[in-house]
Formats: C-alpha cells, sequence, structure tokens
C-alpha cells in the first residue's frame, strides 16, 4: 500500500499542487477560512487522524483521540510519532493545552452542536479553525435522525471529498490526489471482480452485550451495506436504521448467505472479540442451525470498518479475500 | 446568633476556595498569575495581554463551569429538602421521583428521534420530558392530595417508566456512538455549559430559594403532617402545589443544562440538618450552601480522576450518594 502510493505520486497533477492561502472551505454548512496551512493540528477520531497519516502530516500533528479500533498497520510507525489524548472522548481544556491551529472531527459528537466535548465556536472563537467529516454531517441536513439513517447509500465519494479537503488545507494537494487514486483504483478493482447477484446477503454483526440480548447489527444505507453493495450483494438486514438491535429469532428470519463477524477492539463485551462471535454461533443449538452457520460461510472483518472510514473499503478488502477462499464468488 | 453567622462566613470561604480550586487546575497547566490577571481581566479590572487560549480556558471555560457547577449543586439540594418536607420522606429527591427521568427522556426525544429538531433543542426537549414526569407523578399519586409514601412509590413508577422509554428509543433507533452519547448524557456532565447557562441559572435558583424560603414556616408545619398543617392555618393544597411547581422549573433547567445528576438533592439536605437542624428558614440557605460546595467539588474530581478525559460528574455524585443513600436506609429501618 505504501509503495503504491510511492509509486504513483509522479501521476498527481502540478497544476493544483499548490493552494493559495488564504483558503475558504465549504464544510458542513459553515465557511471556513485557512490563512496559512495547520503546523499544529488535533484529530478528534480515528478517520480524521488516519486520514492525515495517509497525507504523511505526522509531523504536523498536535495530538489524537477518540480510537475505538487500532490504527491501520502501516500508519502505525507514523501514528506513534503523534501524542495521543485519549482513546475515548478528550476534554476540551486537554485538547486546547497542545495549542492546535487546526482541529478536525469525525463525528458530531465530537464537534457538533450538541457535543459535550467541544462545540466548533469554542474553536473558532480562539480563531482555530476547524473541520467536520462530511460522512458525520451530510446525514443531518436531510434526515429527521441526527446520527442514524442515511437518506442515500453512504458511499466512499464522501471520503474523497474528505480528503481532498484536508489535502488542501494542509497545502498537500497532491500527496491527497494520490491517496485518492489509489483508493478509487483498489474500489473499483473490488467492483470488477463480483458480478451484482440477488441470491448474495450479508448480515454484519457489530456486537452483543451477551448471547441472550439483542445483537447490534449493521444497517440502513450505512458503510457496511456499501460493503455488502460493492460485493455485488445486499445487507441481509433491511431496517432503515444504521444500527438496528435484532433478536436471534430475527436475525434467523433474514436467513443470510454470509455472515460477517466484527472483530471489535474494545474491550466492553466478551462478544467484541470475532473469536467469540463465532463460538456461539456455532455452538448455539438453534442459532447454529443457520445455513450460513452449517456451511461455514462466516467471515471476519475489523469493526472500524463498519463507521465510515477509510476502514471501510479495508473491511471490504478483507471480506472479499474470505469470499474468495469460500468459493462464493461467481 | 454568633454561632450563626460564623458558619455562614465560613461555608462562604469554603465554597470561594473551592471555585478557586476549581479555575486554577486542569488538563491545561496555567500559572496561578495568570489564573488571577484571566479572572481580573473578564470582570474588567485589568487589561492585561494574556494567551488567548490560557483567558478563554480560565474565563469561558473553568470559571463559567464552576459558577454552573455551584448554581446546579444550590438547586438540586434545594429541590431536595423541599421534596422531603412536602413528602415527609427521608429518600425523596428530583432523581428518585422520576424527574430527571424525564428530562432524559425528553433531551433522548431530541437525539435520537429528532423530534423538533431544529426548532427544539436538547435542553428545550429536557425541559418538556421533566415536567412530563412530573405531571405523571401527580397523576399518579392522585394529585397532590395522597400520602408522602403514595407519591415515592408514583416517582419509582414514572422513574421506571421513563427510563423505559429512553432505552426502548435508544436501542431501537440509536447507533454504537449515539448511544454513547446518550449514555454521557444521562449520567450528567458540565462539559458543554458556558456563560449564557450561568445566566440562566442564576435567575432561576436564587428566585427559587427566596420563593422556598417565603415558604419556609409552610415547610415546617407540613413535616407534622398535613393535617396539623392545615390545623396551623397553612392552606396546604396549595402550598404543596406551587412548592412542587418550583421544584419542577428549578429541576428541569438544571437538568436540560447538564444532565441527570443523582443523589445531590439526597445527600446534601441530610448532611445541612446535622449543621443547622431541621428549621427551614435555616436548612434552606445551608442546603443551598452545601450543594454548591458538594458540587463544584465534585465537578473537579470528575475532572482531574482520568487525565486528559472527563468522568461524567453523575459517576462521582453517585458514588458518594449511594453510599449514603444506603446508612438513611438502615438509619429509617423501623425499630424492633
Amino acid at each position: 500500500m505504501a509503495i503504491a502510493i510511492a509509486a504513483s505520486t509522479c501521476l498527481g497533477s502540478a497544476a493544483q499542487a499548490q493552494t493559495d492561502f488564504p483558503l475558504t472551505i465549504e464544510n458542513c454548512g459553515q465557511s471556513i477560512t485557512f490563512e496559512a496551512p495547520p503546523q499544529n493540528a488535533v484529530a478528534l477520531g480515528q478517520n480524521s487522524a488516519e486520514i492525515m497519516l495517509m497525507l504523511g502530516l505526522e509531523d504536523r500533528m498536535a495530538a489524537t483521540a477518540f480510537w475505538p479500533n487500532t490504527v491501520l498497520p502501516e500508519l502505525a510507525e507514523a501514528n506513534a510519532k503523534v501524542k495521543l489524548l485519549s482513546v475515548e472522548f478528550p476534554s476540551l481544556e486537554s485538547v486546547l493545552s497542545v495549542q492546535p491551529d487546526f482541529v478536525a472531527a469525525m463525528l458530531v459528537t465530537l464537534l457538533g452542536p450538541d457535543s459535550k466535548v467541544a462545540k466548533r465556536e469554542d474553536f473558532h472563537r480562539l480563531d482555530i479553525p476547524t473541520y467536520l467529516s462530511p460522512s458525520a454531517c451530510s446525514v443531518t441536513e436531510v434526515s429527521t435522525d441526527i446520527y442514524g439513517a442515511r437518506s442515500e447509500l453512504w458511499t466512499m465519494e464522501q471520503l474523497y471529498k474528505e480528503i481532498e479537503d484536508l489535502s488542501r488545507i494542509f497545502d498537500v494537494a497532491e500527496r491527497g490526489e494520490t491517496v485518492i487514486a489509489d483508493l478509487k483504483a483498489r474500489e473499483a478493482a473490488l467492483r470488477g471482480r463480483f458480478g451484482d447477484r440477488d441470491d448474495l446477503t450479508f448480515l454484519f454483526w457489530f456486537s452483543s452485550p451477551s448471547p441472550e440480548d439483542d445483537a447490534y447489527l449493521a444497517g440502513g444505507n450505512g458503510p457496511s451495506t456499501y460493503i455488502a453493495d460493492l460485493l455485488g450483494g445486499s445487507n441481509a438486514v433491511k431496517a432503515p436504521s444504521e444500527w438496528p438491535t435484532l433478536g436471534w429469532e430475527g436475525i434467523m428470519a433474514t436467513d443470510p448467505t454470509v455472515i460477517v463477524a466484527a472483530q471489535v477492539d474494545r474491550k466492553r463485551w466478551s462478544l467484541d472479540e470475532a473469536e467469540n462471535k463465532i463460538a456461539f454461533l456455532e455452538s448455539d443449538p438453534i442459532v447454529s442451525q443457520m445455513e450460513a452457520v452449517q456451511k461455514g460461510r462466516i467471515v471476519v472483518m475489523p469493526g472500524a470498518a463498519t463507521n465510515a472510514s477509510i476502514q471501510t473499503l479495508y473491511g471490504a478488502e478483507e471480506v472479499a479475500r474470505q469470499l474468495e477462499a469460500l468459493d462464493l464468488v461467481e | 446568633m454568633a454561632r450563626l453567622a460564623l458558619l455562614t462566613l465560613v461555608s462562604a470561604a469554603v465554597l470561594a476556595f473551592a471555585i478557586a480550586v476549581a479555575t486554577a487546575i486542569g488538563d491545561y497547566t496555567i500559572g496561578l498569575g495568570t489564573v488571577s490577571l484571566a479572572i481580573t481581566n473578564g470582570l474588567g479590572l485589568t487589561a492585561a495581554e494574556l494567551p488567548p487560549i490560557e483567558e478563554s480556558v480560565v474565563w469561558d471555560l473553568r470559571l463559567s463551569r464552576a459558577l454552573v457547577a455551584a448554581l446546579a449543586g444550590a438547586g438540586l439540594a434545594l429541590c431536595g429538602a423541599i421534596l422531603q418536607a412536602l413528602l415527609r420522606n427521608p429518600l425523596a429527591e428530583p432523581f428518585v421521583l422520576g424527574i430527571s427521568a424525564g428530562a432524559s427522556t425528553g433531551a433522548v426525544c431530541v437525539i435520537v428521534l429528532g423530534v423538533g429538531a431544529g426548532s427544539l433543542t436538547l435542553s428545550a426537549g429536557a425541559f418538556f420530558g421533566a415536567f412530563a414526569a412530573f405531571g405523571v407523578v401527580a397523576l399518579l399519586s392522585n394529585g397532590a392530595t395522597s400520602g408522602p409514601n403514595h407519591t415515592i412509590l408514583a416517582g419509582v413508577a414514572a422513574s421506571q417508566l421513563f427510563n423505559a422509554l429512553t432505552s426502548y428509543i435508544v436501542t431501537t433507533s440509536g447507533n454504537a456512538e449515539q448511544a454513547r452519547n446518550v449514555m454521557f448524557w444521562l449520567l450528567g456532565s458540565f462539559g458543554g455549559v458556558r456563560w449564557p447557562d450561568f445566566q440562566l441559572l442564576l435567575v432561576t435558583v436564587p428566585l427559587g430559594l427566596a420563593l422556598c424560603i417565603y415558604m419556609a414556616r409552610a415547610l415546617d408545619a407540613f413535616t407534622f403532617g398535613d393535617e396539623d398543617a392545615a390545623a396551623l392555618g397553612v392552606p396546604v393544597g396549595r402550598i404543596r402545589l406551587a412548592l412542587f411547581a418550583v421544584t419542577a422549573v428549578m429541576t428541569a433547567t438544571i437538568v436540560s443544562m447538564v444532565g441527570a445528576i443523582g443523589f445531590v438533592g439526597l445527600v446534601v439536605p441530610h448532611a445541612a440538618r446535622f449543621v443547622v437542624g431541621p428549621m427551614h428558614m435555616r436548612l434552606l440557605p445551608a442546603c443551598a450552601v452545601i450543594g454548591a460546595i458538594f458540587m463544584v467539588t465534585a465537578d473537579i474530581v470528575s475532572r482531574v480522576i482520568v487525565a486528559q478525559q472527563t468522568v461524567p460528574i453523575g459517576v462521582v455524585t453517585a458514588l458518594v450518594g449511594v453510599p449514603f443513600f444506603a446508612i438513611i436506609l438502615y438509619r429509617a429501618r423501623p425499630k424492633a
């Protein structure tokens, strides 16, 4: 992956490489102006941090916070150079204590109008520009559900927009184009490998507090449904909500072709672990009767892929590899 | 009388000290000189050139937060004292009576369901929720006329109902991140408060305190029971309704701002009774001051207990409140 980016760096068009400052960006209904490229940025949320790291900005990052999963392996070395405030919600004071000149966030809970962590105005009052992920704020204007259901299927386009914006803000547009081109090529390659078919449905199981409890599944128009679509199939869960919960009777009724067990790295519940999910699926006398379980069609994917993020594509590639091993590809 | 003056002086000094500590410490290390200059700058007494971030952290984040905590603590403690007197039950407080739960449901309706999103803020949702819960408790306890235990039971039922509604909304429409956000909110947080919140509380809480002190003698009468109070010439029904309304307005305002912070209303009135005795003319101001000190201190703990991160304030108050609750239960057990 790193090699692919290095090799294709020369493909970026030189004409757009330089950003003219002051730069004004339209972001989530606000116009944000940058006098100069940030030198001391804070990334609130894993996806914002990973995009910055992909853009090679570790030397210009003051700190990161809020990491539900572990960092992508190829970014681990760069990430180690950046201060970690907290893997959870950080305090506003701790963010300000690193003297940021730019704050980017991946969720409205980290930087939205009702956020208990920080609001955009908190930073704007101090002349610190902010950026909120388009994937996070695009849903607010079109839906009655501030965070949940999307009216349209999430796609990588929102992510490409985010990478493009951030690369212009940091004046590394060329690097941004390279990253986008690489991701687009991988997305197209996946789409090409899997033809559309009606008989392929996926069940994305994020986690459960316990086997008896309803399971947190991925539904609606979220990133998991996008992964199913990319691989030629569809989401077995038709609920409009992005994270519906369903009992096992309801899950069995959806009769998915493939069960995707998410590997969630936080240690909240034992069923966060993919191997514990699989053990339950295979040992429960009723659930184990599902055709997908009987035929061993259980694949593992990082939980981070179910969030709108660059990890989504990595998750899709991971599922694709295992689908081919299961001989499910036509 | 001299003892009372001394108590007033000491408690004011302790409160001032707690607020000073709250403005001086935090994740962002700021020198004491800068802290005091930031405050005098803010008050318009000085015009020192300070780093804008540091000035903002002290003035906008820490001081506004400490003052909101003080008023919220005072208000909740006051509500606890009123409800305990009205219901003649040592366990009464807004949290137990389900008013906080109702506020949470109202807020969650706005966060999750987007009810009136845009036109209705989260705080307004919580405010309506608190009043709905108050209505349910009043309805279940047959107006405000039935016995004290009846109302507590009605409160327990209302708590269950509204907590169930909250859980239902969260689990059916929530996503993982949203559930976290809701949980954080349910446990209370001073993270989002700024100066406008302080201004609103500065009107609500002192006004509530004044109204309650005005009715202090009636409250004393209530502790002997409704019939005795009526015999003393207290218009029982009217006063009770008025005090319930004052309590509901104060609780709804506070909870809609900082979330459901439990047990302050339970713990503080009992502590205050130890210090100044049961007469409400003294008890109510004492509750306000002790509540303020308790909440400012609890907020300091919630900010420093985990570095770089804020623990929900409700966790801190409950860790103190629950053992206290147990002690009261134990003391209140029927003597064999």
